[in-house]
């Protein structure tokens, strides 16, 4: 289905506030499933943004900004998914593939900026050295309204000015080749869990991941709630041991140190 | 001594200490959205000693990067110094000896703890094609957004050096403890939502179906495997993540060309 210009410029005002969040993380509504849901209803299909939002959501639930690397862009996969499957009529899975070179453009963004703010720093520097915290709040402004507006540029461009183009170019597409996209979709999912794992997982905990994995499957309950409730009973334990394993090893030491002194 | 900072001022910088990330940048990463943070306070506490205004700005300008939650706690912290004026050194070293541990400790609070669980439950929301998931996704972020930036601001103005640096002590428990929680979640992820099955037409020696070993291996095998395979790749053989990306669409797309899934 097309895109008009209307549910374009909706669709590129979302982003602008969207990305205004995506700088602060704050509201996470940059987050995939808040980001499909909006142009589900600009759209006119909540459906679809509900679906598309989901299945995005948990793929790039690991690919989080960590230590300052930016990774490909979570508010350009949610948008592209829910849109690529409006347009080109494709199932959301196949969808979510298809969005990945759009989230390596906002991804190109966020590099962008925080390379170009080094340069914003000097004349901030001076502001500060005259005390004028105004210079720097204007400062700050300027470049969190660039990086919203270079967002939603990006994101119209996209959505609108190059819709035709891009529904010709995946309906060219052969049968195995969509369904090839499909089946990523659904182990796309993977990239994300393993990527959480490899900052969380630790030789001690691996016992805790196998003991979640077996839950899930035997309770085949629709939501992880229950397993984050027992998860969550078995961190306390843990936490309180650690803090009494503190306080042994302090009195421990204290009392050391005082036999120490007797023998003296 | 009257305080300069009522309690109207600490919520305000609640407010602006949402902020805390803008204008990040490789250089200092968060140092300006940082500063930003406090600088309404530090004018009411030097009201119009510029010379006071700017040492007390330029204190925290220089590198930065913790989590945008914890950092209202070191902001409340900071003000409160700077008011009660105690050495910029002091500031300054508390400062950078915090944020570290403080971004351990948020990290695995909030995005490794609590996206994961509340994305899951709004996620099985909106796949069952109910509002309700991406509704409750933003109602959970915006209170916990507000409450806990008033609550970290407060706890850093009041609590003073000595509580703050007992949590920077038992920051490593807490880690641990959201860690396991973490992991445990992650672990019941795998099996909801990594789909990897092949079709009930793919057998071998005539009638025995490949899926069918699988599943009476263990229910969900594959995907579990699949997530290993992924972390071997990125952990043991430095794959970055867009390739990792890359990689899995090509492999989905050649075992579609084969016709195997």
């Amino acid at each position: 289905m097309q895109i008009t210009l209307i549910q374009g410029l909706l669709i590129a005002l979302v982003v602008f506030i969207c990305a205004a969040d995506k700088h602060m993380e704050t509201f996470m509504w940059f987050r995939p499933l808040v980001v499909a849901f909006f142009t589900g209803i600009i759209l006119g299909d909540i459906s679809l943004g509900l679906k598309a939002g989901a299945i995005a959501e948990l793929s790039y639930l690991g690919l989080l900004t960590v230590g300052g690397t930016v990774p490909p862009d979570p508010l350009f996969a949610g948008l592209m998914t829910t849109v690529l499957a409006y347009t080109t009529g494709c199932d959301v899975n196949t969808a979510l593939g298809l969005a990945v070179p759009f989230a390596l453009i906002g991804q190109w963004i966020g590099t962008g900026t925080n390379t170009f703010y080094a340069g914003f720093l000097p004349s901030i520097d001076r502001d500060v050295a005259e005390g004028n915290e105004k210079g720097l709040e204007k400062k700050m402004y300027i470049g969190w309204f660039l990086y919203s507006f270079l967002f939603a540029v990006a994101a119209f461009l996209s959505v609108y000015a190059f819709q035709s183009g891009i529904s010709a170019f995946v309906n060219a597409f052969p049968e195995w080749l969509v369904h090839g996209f499909e089946v990523a979709g659904g182990l796309m999912p993977a990239v994300g869990l393993a990527l959480l794992l490899v900052v969380m997982l630790k030789k001690e905990n691996v016992a805790f991941l196998l003991a979640g994995f077996v839950i899930m499957v035997i309770a085949n309950c629709a939501n992880i709630l229950p397993v984050a409730i027992i998860a969550g009973c078995i961190a306390f334990v843990g936490f309180n041991r650690d803090i009494q394993i503190a306080k042994l090893q302090e009195s421990a030491t204290a009392s050391g140190e005082g036999e120490f002194e007797d023998g003296i | 001594m009257e305080s300069k900072i009522t309690k109207k001022d600490l919520h305000n910088m609640a407010i602006r200490s949402m902020a805390e990330q803008c204008c990040f940048s490789f250089e200092r990463m968060q140092a300006v959205g940082f500063c930003y943070g406090m600088t309404k306070c530090f004018r009411k506490i030097h009201g119009d000693n510029n010379k006071e205004m700017a040492e007390a700005m330029a204190n925290n300008m220089d590198f930065i990067n913790t989590e945008p939650h914890m950092a209202a706690i070191l902001q409340g912290l900071i003000v409160s110094m700077e008011e009660r004026g105690q050495e910029r050194s002091l500031i300054h070293g508390l400062k950078t000896g915090l944020f570290g541990p403080l971004a351990g400790l948020g990290d695995a609070i909030w995005w490794y703890t609590a996206m994961p669980i509340i994305a899951s439950i709004c996620c099985s929301l909106a796949s069952q094609n109910s509002v309700l998931g991406p509704i409750l996704y933003i109602l959970f972020w915006a209170v916990t957004a507000v409450v806990s930036r008033i609550w970290f601001v407060n706890l850093g103005y009041k609590a003073g050096v000595s509580s703050i640096k007992f949590i920077g002590d038992n920051a490593g428990a807490l880690t641990k403890a959201a860690g396991i929680l973490g992991v445990m979640v992650v672990g019941g992820l795998i099996p909801s939502y990594v789909s990897f099955a092949f079709p009930e037409t793919l057998v071998v020696a005539g009638s025995v179906s490949i899926q069918g070993i699988f599943d009476s291996i263990m229910p969900n095998i594959l995907p579990l495997g699949f997530v290993f395979l992924l972390y071997w790749l990125f952990k043991k053989k430095n794959v970055n993540t867009i390739k990792l990306i890359l990689l899995v669409i090509a492999i989905s797309i050649l075992l579609s060309f084969l016709g195997i899934m």
